[in-house]
């Protein structure tokens, strides 16, 4: 046996655990496979909740053709309020628990990086080139989705469109891989069934026998076994758990959210009506104070047309509406606050505005992204949207956007604009 | 067909299905590359993420994985007790290792500021809960181990009196 040992990757004896082989990989990709699927529905789900084609929404490209697969034509709903926080934690969630499955499946089938001769046909060639696409553009978007949630930009490139265009690549060559291996996953699960393999104890984790007429990442040359198959997916299993209960605590909040130990979201702020988390404090953001004291005023507009301005006093004097509304960061966290404050739609009635227009807010920030925002006429027209003036029964504080900010059911955490100076209907 | 096949080395709908994904896999990339600034960032990360993981990350937690066995079960005179043990601190190594890769950059990251800036809060706290992670994880997997310790040396005693 030992004299069988290589130290040359390109040698089958060189890779020599025995629990590599196909019913490993396919019981491995099986579980990948959902995760990878939802985070990516719920990823392009995103794009379209951005409403793209309005206004100076679209993060890049401009809107219409450039702006990707932008097909969408609809316009992002408002009911349920919780709608962006589900299907955006949904995305984080499950792109985080997906990071130990995707490890052990790269793991298992490493050998083949290695395989010998690299190509054997024009197709095989083909489908390696199309597996640099597939693992490249898969842990692409993991590792830039999992740094830009920590809050740390070290790409130097747009992290929307990048994070955006690297999952279409990893779509469309895991689709094509998903088509060629599916007869492999078939063959393995009936060969071995799951739970006969998940019972074997030590002295019975065997190396796998070869799928006839397949090369697959089963060795030639195996050591003895340290590890049986179930505990070794046990692993990876607590492992996939553990990181997505992390970040499920910052979707679900309240006490939930003390389980996001390691997550930027995991953190208490005190128990008073304005702590709860920002995503861009008022110190960042270049406004200064005076611009926020008693001379503000709200400047209102009908398209291109000044048709009058609202001092804080004069909003609170109008009709106020309660609403119990989240705030969905793409994040992939949520904070579901009372916020108070005037109807959008009852704004637009005031000026004399047709329903059924959209309108853009703009923030009094001089400069960065998200400094406005536009809104879809099924957003203004929404009794829950609203130019909140406070939350929780107390004033907005500066972090969250005093003197206005808005808030609407569903709508992405940065379309809810803060520090609101204009407003335009159209 | 066989023909194209031995030419080829699959069936015609292989190519078409490989050509259709080539194809938008061009699109995206020719996309992204020309919409931004410096695109050879974007191909940075995109072939680092492959470097990364299969001649750095991959290497180097097999090595230690390797050491680790050797010290604990070594092949030559590998005992029960010595690949439990091996186990017991497979596990919380890997545990730790994957939390650390994860959340590397609230650990450790350089992003300070940016994050100061957007949250209001400073993130000196996720080295000491990372650490303490560690210690639990590390701790745990002892206690269970010393747990399973009498049962294991029953075991091992039966089966060298079998022998």
């Amino acid at each position: 046996m030992q004299s069988r040992l290589s130290l040359n990757p390109f040698r089958p004896q060189f890779w020599r655990s025995p629990l590599r082989g196909p019913w490993l990989a396919s019981i491995l990709s099986a579980a990948l496979l959902p995760l990878l699927a939802v985070c990516a529905v719920t990823g392009f789900v995103s794009h379209w909740a951005y409403d793209p084609d309005l206004g100076n929404n679209a993060v890049f490209g401009g809107p219409g053709p450039g702006n990707g697969f932008d097909l969408y034509g609809l316009d992002w709903p408002t009911s349920p309020a919780w709608l962006y926080a589900a299907t955006q934690g949904l995305h984080v969630i499950t792109g985080v628990a997906a990071i130990p499955i995707l490890l052990a499946k790269l793991w298992t089938v490493v050998p083949k990086l290695f395989e010998a001769p690299p190509v054997r046909s024009v197709a095989h060639g083909l489908e390696r080139l199309s597996l640099v696409f597939l693992v490249g553009g898969t842990l692409f978007v993991m590792s830039t989705g999992v740094i830009n949630i920590q809050l740390w930009y070290p790409f130097g490139f747009g992290f929307v469109s990048g994070h955006y265009y690297g999952a279409i690549v990893m779509v469309a060559a895991l689709l094509l891989h998903l088509g060629l291996k599916l007869p492999v996953l078939r063959d393995a699960l009936r060969r071995d069934g799951i739970s006969g393999r998940l019972r074997e104890d030590l002295a019975h984790t065997l190396p796998e026998p070869d799928l006839p007429g397949r090369h697959t990442s089963a060795p030639s040359a195996a050591a003895a076994p340290t590890l049986t198959r179930r505990a070794l997916l046990g692993g990876v299993a607590v492992a996939s758990t553990g990181l997505g209960a992390m970040v499920a605590g910052q979707v679900v909040g309240g006490p939930f959210a003390d389980l996001a130990l390691l997550a930027p979201r995991g953190r208490g702020r005190g128990a008073g009506p304005n702590d709860f988390p920002v995503n861009k404090t008022f110190a960042s953001v270049g406004i200064s104070r005076d611009q926020t004291g008693d001379d503000w005023r709200l400047l209102l507009h009908h398209g291109d047309r000044f048709v009058g301005r609202m001092s804080r006093d004069e909003l609170l004097a109008l009709p106020q509406t309660t609403a119990e509304l989240p705030i969905a960061c793409v994040e992939g966290w949520s904070t579901t606050q009372s916020w108070t404050g005037v109807r959008l739609s009852e704004l637009a009635r005031l000026i004399g505005v047709e329903p059924g227009g959209e309108m853009e807010a703009r923030s009094m920030q001089p400069a960065g992204g998200f400094r406005r925002a536009t809104l879809n006429p099924g957003q203004v027209a929404d009794p829950h949207s609203l130019l909140a003036l406070s939350v929780n029964g107390a004033p907005l504080s500066l972090d969250h956007g005093y003197p206005a900010r808005i808030i609407a059911p569903a709508v992405p955490g940065v379309h809810c604009t803060k520090w609101v100076g204009k407003l335009v209907f159209s | 067909m066989p023909r194209f096949r031995a030419v080829y080395g699959a069936g015609p709908l292989h190519l078409l299905a490989v050509a259709a994904c080539l194809a938008v896999v061009a699109y995206a990339l020719w996309t992204e590359l020309t919409l931004i600034g410096r695109p050879e960032r974007w191909l940075i990360w995109f072939g680092g993420g492959i470097v990364a993981h299969d001649f750095l990350l991959l290497p180097l937690y097999s090595l230690l994985g390797l050491i680790a066995a050797a010290a604990l079960a070594p092949a030559a005179r590998r005992t029960r007790v010595g690949v439990a043990a091996l186990n017991h601190f497979r596990f919380p190594a890997l545990l730790a290792g994957l939390l650390l890769l994860v959340w590397y950059p609230l650990i450790a990251g350089p992003a300070g500021r940016t994050f100061m800036r957007a949250t209001g809060l400073t993130k000196d706290v996720y080295l000491d809960r990372w650490l303490l992670l560690t210690a639990a994880l590390f701790g745990l997997s002892a206690l269970v181990f010393v747990c399973r310790l009498p049962r294991l040396r029953r075991r091992e005693r039966r089966m060298r009196s079998a022998l």
